[in-house]
């Protein structure tokens, strides 16, 4: 049965090549626009990871700290927030040197003025201003601690950004989606009035609406994962040629590649039998 | 089988028919009758649900009238065998696909299945050496044939015919006629709907006669045995 209506999507494909044509440009177009999107978003997120795994928070200590209160302190840290790395006076003043680079620009200091400090490599679920703000104010609390440091500027903007990146993630699937819905729903239309005539023999037949639902399904399916495939050819030729002008741009990794054709090809099923749920209802026959 | 009770069919301010009752058993052969207009495709498309009663009841085997739902009507239909007077075979599908989608779909059989099933109702009708050919191949009696192939594959336990022999020339139309025979004789019960008295004395089974939209007389079978006629057991009009 399930080769009957594989058959009957293939007849169809044949004998109406035009509308086949038409809708599958159509959808390559829609589907083009939400994978480059996905792209943008893909390498934005990547990005923001990079950026993310910087970040830090910079515990400075009181100069009277002793090596045990230090080590109590970093177990706290380790305990509470994530990996803490111990930078003395003498290596942030070698970490400074290095950085200014002219030795002679130094010489009029006579005495190392930078503290001791502990640098906090967040745990993940920290990594965001509201939780990094909440550590910096518990951790400048301890006794041994002098002065806390997150960037907390810098971490609020890349939060807004991350917010902003995943709500253009939303509006882009919904762009998809809504895309892919308007093409198969005008798709299926047009063709099952195409075949009206044999739609109204089937039906006086005694075909169920799933019956002669099925092949128009099929058909919408299999040009939906053309399409979406098509999509990201043209989306991964398009990176190549970004790539080697700027370098850098990452094509859309394989799982996000085959989420992407998989949600269309699930948008094309939802669509289809929407629309022939409708349009065999007003056939009526 | 098949029961009308008490139904009336309205289309706006026209009466296409009016309170017409009538019964059928199962195996029974009968012919309606009547000129254009009479009422006698709204009696076939009313027993199909392609349309429903103004008003009375209409029931065919376990379906009982009111309305449907589409699946409902599916399954309604796929208890019946519809014969067309313009055939409406699929001019994309050669003969044997036409009777095959019959069978494809009931859902019943699995692809393997349905092409015996196919051969053998072609071969009853005489087509097996047509079944690679496309109905705008065919003449208007073979197209008819096939058309009835695809009616009786699934072995219906009532054939409808609407005009079968309305596009046919006269030799075809006996060939039609004879095969309609046939299919009765070995058991499902045949509905036919006509403009045409000769065709109802060539099958022979009751004769119920459609007029503006009321029954106005029936005529039943003739009996076997010698001497045997048709026994008129209403007001005939005689012709129509």
């Amino acid at each position: 049965m399930h080769f009957f209506y594989v058959r009957e999507a293939w007849r169809s494909f044949r004998q109406h090549r035009g509308l086949v044509y038409t809708a599958l440009l159509s959808l390559i177009a829609a589907l083009s626009v939400s994978a480059g999107f996905l792209l943008l978003l893909h390498n934005a997120d990547h990005a923001m990871r990079l950026i993310g795994d910087r970040r830090e928070m910079v515990v400075y200590l009181k100069d009277g700290v002793t090596e045990n209160q230090r080590d109590a302190v970093m177990q706290s840290l380790q305990r509470l927030y994530g990996t803490a790395t111990y930078v003395s006076k003498e290596q942030a003043w070698e970490e400074f040197s290095q950085q200014v680079g002219d030795p002679s620009l130094l010489e009029a200091v006579d005495q190392n003025p930078l503290p001791a400090s502990l640098r906090v490599k967040l745990r993940p679920e920290l990594l965001h201003f509201d939780a990094m703000e909440e550590a910096a104010r518990q951790v400048a609390q301890f006794p041994e601690v002098e002065d806390v440091r997150y960037g907390a500027e810098w971490v609020r903007r890349l939060d807004e950004l991350k917010d902003r990146l995943g709500r253009g993630a939303i509006a882009s699937g919904i762009l998809m989606a809504l895309a892919v819905l308007f093409v198969i729903y005008n798709t299926i239309r047009l063709s099952v009035q195409t075949r009206r005539g044999q739609v109204e023999i089937m039906s006086r037949l005694g075909a169920s609406d799933r019956f002669i639902a099925t092949p128009f399904a099929f058909e919408a399916v299999l040009q939906t994962a053309v399409a979406a495939v098509v999509a990201l050819g043209l989306l991964f030729a398009f990176q190549q040629g970004v790539r080697a002008q700027i370098g850098g741009v990452e094509f859309l990794p394989w799982s996000w590649a085959l989420a992407f054709v998989g949600a269309a090809v699930m948008l094309a099923w939802v669509a289809s039998l929407y629309a022939l749920t409708r349009v065999l209802r007003g056939i009526g026959a | 089988m098949i029961t009308f009770e008490q139904v009336t069919k309205r289309y706006g301010e026209r009466v296409g028919l009016d309170s017409v009752s009538w019964h059928m058993d199962e195996g029974e052969c009968v012919v309606v009758a009547g000129h254009s207009g009479a009422g006698k495709t709204s009696i076939l498309r009313l027993i199909t649900h392609e349309i429903q009663p103004t008003s009375g009841v209409v029931r065919v085997g376990t379906f009982r009238g009111g309305r449907l739902s589409r699946s409902q009507r599916a399954l309604l239909r796929r208890t019946l065998g519809i014969i067309y007077e313009d055939f409406r075979l699929l001019n994309d599908r050669t003969v044997f696909e036409n009777v095959a989608l019959a069978v494809h779909i009931t859902g019943r059989f699995a692809d393997h299945e349905v092409i015996p099933r196919v051969l053998y109702a072609l071969e009853e009708v005489g087509l097996q050496n047509k079944q690679a050919s496309y109905p705008w191949e065919l003449s208007a009696g073979e197209k008819q044939r096939a058309a009835i192939a695809r009616a009786i594959v699934n072995r219906p336990a009532v054939v409808l015919a609407d005009e079968p022999t309305g596009a046919l020339e006269p030799r075809s139309a006996d060939e039609v006629l004879a095969l309609l025979r046939r299919i009765h004789s070995e058991g499902a019960a045949l509905l036919l709907v006509t403009t045409r008295l000769e065709v109802a004395q060539a099958l022979g089974g009751r004769t119920m006669f459609v007029e503006d939209g009321r029954l106005t007389g029936e005529v039943q079978p003739v009996k076997s045995g010698p001497g045997a006629r048709n026994a008129d057991s209403g007001s005939s009009p005689g012709s129509v």
